[in-house]
């Protein structure tokens, strides 16, 4: 009996021991290992799968789509949970535009994340996933994506820019806004089981995305379209080497239109040369030519050194001055300001900038906002070239009176010119109207107040005899309403120096109407291939400006103005008898 | 005899027995219960995973759709159309058009305005102007 009770008592000791061993061991794995084989487990199965935010559009100032995602899947492989590596790309090969044996090469690996291919349509992605199912393969599994899409083609191709294969912006707005377009990417912790499916009861940590910002741009796409057509009529027909023509409002600086050619398509940026990738109404500096008038006769007028009685000899065309004869298309003798500037002499100008001091008229020049970055937010900004009082010569006053010796950007020449027209406020051009829907427009205060507006005002009014019979740009009036421009036609600089014989760059910048400018305007035309008696601003650059003005009054339903004022202009056609 | 026999036989004590057969029922039904729930939970996450990527692929097909109705509608893609002659631009004649309000009346210009923009005429006497959208 006692033999028996030992041996119970052995029995249970012997057990009390195996049992204490388990419950060691499993105090050891579950207490004091635990998180080691967390860890191991958590790299088997857990995965961060990223929720990707969405980029923000890019709208129009009415709301018309300029920028859209597309999306599109990223197909990629997880290594570990292919079997058969050749039956999968049997069955997925098709579907990606593959061949098998491509694809069973990518697909023989342990790696757990390959990319096999980006930008599958989302339609051929779940076909080739539900054909993975069928066949009960695994290992393929799709991320999502998007890809950039721009609807218009190559209509605003400049501005918008384009977005690279990172997905961020390269060029244009999607360059400068890219923080507000891109958003913020979510993410979230998941686990999988044997087959690579999620475990959604076992779903960790998680942050939605941060959608990125619609981008609303002060652009018209009806504006847009109709300065679009234009450029690209006059680019066909005169065959220059560039054009470009841009709208703005001048009471508030914001763009409504902005073209140029030659240009690009930006869903094929990869096709696209450089030539046509340039944003040419911010980066090409220019000599404006006579456009420039404007600066020195509102300046001199402004300090009082000009008046509404001035007359200015004009030395009947010569004009023998620093050792240089400076020469008018027309030869005239006495000229008013308004005179000088609808006949566009050039000898007036240069008198009149000989009547400021040189730092005053220097100041003028960068007060108008030359040889400084005019801020829009577009990269690539030039701030073209004004040279410093100190390193004139004897001559450079006076060409820069009328437009040489220093070269602006059409931005810049817009700008200048809309103080002009809205009482002599220089303003930075506004592009972007708001970022993030329902969030509040964003607001430009002016720059300065270049010129008093009394002083505006009368070079308006002057410059409204530009498109005068009697002016050198009849063919930019613009029926039924009162236009002010001027023309500008400069030779162009040679690149070894001194100028090119017989090429031009013409320019016609105006506004209209008159009384209460809605529209300023800019055409550029460069080196038209004309011949010299025909490229003038007036004849080649105003009638494109017409043509604009005329339908942009019409999309926008502008009112005419009563026919008595307008018939100050003098409706009948003329030829042009100056640049 | 009896008196001995009653001494040496264990009693069964029902309620005893009783209570524990509960207690342990009611675990290994709380247990069964525990599996039932936590397959329950799988099945409804596995679905909800399924209605997730189901609503995923509806999105990215709206998604798909709308853009290819943006770029075939594009002004841009318009505009070539109309170009190569696939649509036309058709005058409407001013008699064609019906108005929900009346016409404004030619002011002392003499012009016709294309559309109505007096405020009364539009919206009625006292309302105010909508912003006209350009």
């Amino acid at each position: 009996m006692k033999g028996t009770g030992e041996r119970i008592g052995v029995v249970c000791a012997l057990l009390v021991l195996i049992f204490t061993a388990f419950a060691w061991r499993l105090i050891h794995l579950q207490i004091l290992k635990h998180d080691y084989y967390q860890e191991i487990a958590a790299e088997k199965h857990d995965t961060r799968q990223v929720i990707q935010a969405r980029r923000g559009r890019i709208l129009d100032r009415n709301g018309e789509e300029l920028a859209v995602n597309v999306p599109v899947q990223m197909v990629y492989a997880d290594g570990s949970h292919i079997q058969k590596p050749a039956a999968v790309a049997g069955v997925a090969a098709p579907f990606l535009e593959m061949t098998p044996e491509e694809l069973t090469e990518k697909l023989t690996t342990k790696s757990k994340y390959v990319v096999i291919r980006k930008g599958v349509s989302e339609e051929k992605a779940q076909d080739m996933i539900r054909a993975l199912e069928k066949a009960n393969l695994h290992g393929l599994y799709l991320q999502e994506g998007s890809v950039r899409s721009y609807p218009n083609g190559e209509m605003l191709c400049d501005v918008l820019g384009y977005v690279d294969h990172t997905g961020h912006g390269a060029d244009g707005i999607e360059k400068t806004c890219d923080d507000a377009l891109t958003g913020q990417e979510g993410f979230r912790w998941i686990e999988h089981d044997r087959k690579g499916r999620e475990i959604v009861v076992y779903r960790g940590q998680e942050q939605l995305p941060e959608n990125g910002s619609d981008i609303r741009l002060s652009i018209d796409m009806g504006l847009q379209a109709i300065a679009e057509r234009e450029v690209d009529a006059a680019y066909k027909t005169n065959h220059p080497a560039s054009a470009t023509a841009i709208l703005a409002d001048p009471n508030t600086g914001e763009i409504l239109a902005m073209a140029s050619r030659p240009n690009y398509d930006p869903n094929k940026f990869n096709q696209a040369k450089s030539e046509e990738m340039r944003n040419r109404a911010i980066s090409d500096i220019y000599e404006p030519g006579s456009v420039f008038k404007i600066v020195v006769t509102s300046a001199a007028y402004n300090e009082g050194i000009v008046n509404d009685k001035t007359q200015i000899f004009c030395e009947n065309g010569h004009f023998s001055y620093g050792g240089k004869i400076i020469k008018d298309h027309h030869g005239s003798g006495d000229l008013s300001i308004p005179e000088i500037l609808m006949k566009s002499s050039n000898i007036g100008a240069a008198k009149i900038s000989l009547r400021m001091k040189d730092q005053m008229f220097y100041d003028y020049v960068r007060k108008f906002g030359f040889g400084t970055r005019s801020g829009i937010p577009l990269p690539g900004e030039i701030p073209g070239q004004v040279i410093p009082p100190h390193r004139w010569d004897m001559l450079t006053k006076t060409r820069v009176a009328f437009g040489q010796s220093i070269s602006v950007t059409p931005i810049q020449m817009v700008m200048a010119m809309s103080a002009i027209a809205n009482g002599g406020k220089l303003l930075k051009p506004k592009l972007v109207m708001s970022k993030g829907e329902g969030s509040a427009e964003l607001t430009e205060a002016p720059v300065a107040q270049v010129v008093k507006t009394e002083s505006a005002n009368y070079i308006a009014n002057a410059l409204e005899k530009v498109v005068g019979n009697q002016g050198t740009a009849p063919l930019a009036r613009i029926e039924g309403y009162r236009v002010a421009g001027k023309t500008g036609t400069a030779q162009k600089i040679s690149p070894h120096g001194g100028y090119l014989e017989g090429r031009y760059i013409v320019s016609f910048a105006g506004f209209f109407p008159v009384n209460k400018p809605r529209i300023m305007g800019i055409v550029i035309v460069d080196d038209a291939k004309l011949g010299e008696t025909a490229n003038y601003g007036g004849s080649v650059a105003g009638p494109v400006f017409a043509k604009i003005g005329e339908k942009a009054a019409r999309h926008l339903d502008m009112d005419p103005e009563p026919t008595d004022s307008v018939s100050k202009q003098d409706s009948s056609t003329a030829a042009v008898s100056a640049r | 005899m009896s008196v001995n026999r009653r001494r040496t036989t264990n009693t069964i004590e029902v309620n005893f027995l009783a209570r524990w057969l509960v207690i342990v029922f009611l675990i290994g039904l709380a247990g069964l219960f525990f599996v039932y729930l936590k397959n329950q939970q799988h099945a409804v996450g596995n679905q909800s995973r399924l209605v997730e990527a189901a609503l995923r692929e509806e999105e990215g097909r709206d998604e798909a759709l709308k853009a290819q109705i943006t770029s075939m509608t594009s002004r841009g893609a318009l505009q070539h159309r109309l170009d190569d002659g696939y649509i036309t631009l058709q005058a409407i004649r001013d008699t064609a058009i019906a108005r929900v309000t009346p016409p404004a009346p030619a002011e002392v210009d003499g012009v016709l305005r294309t559309a109505s923009r007096d405020p009364e005429s539009r919206f009625g006497p006292g309302v105010p102007q909508r912003a006209v959208n350009r």
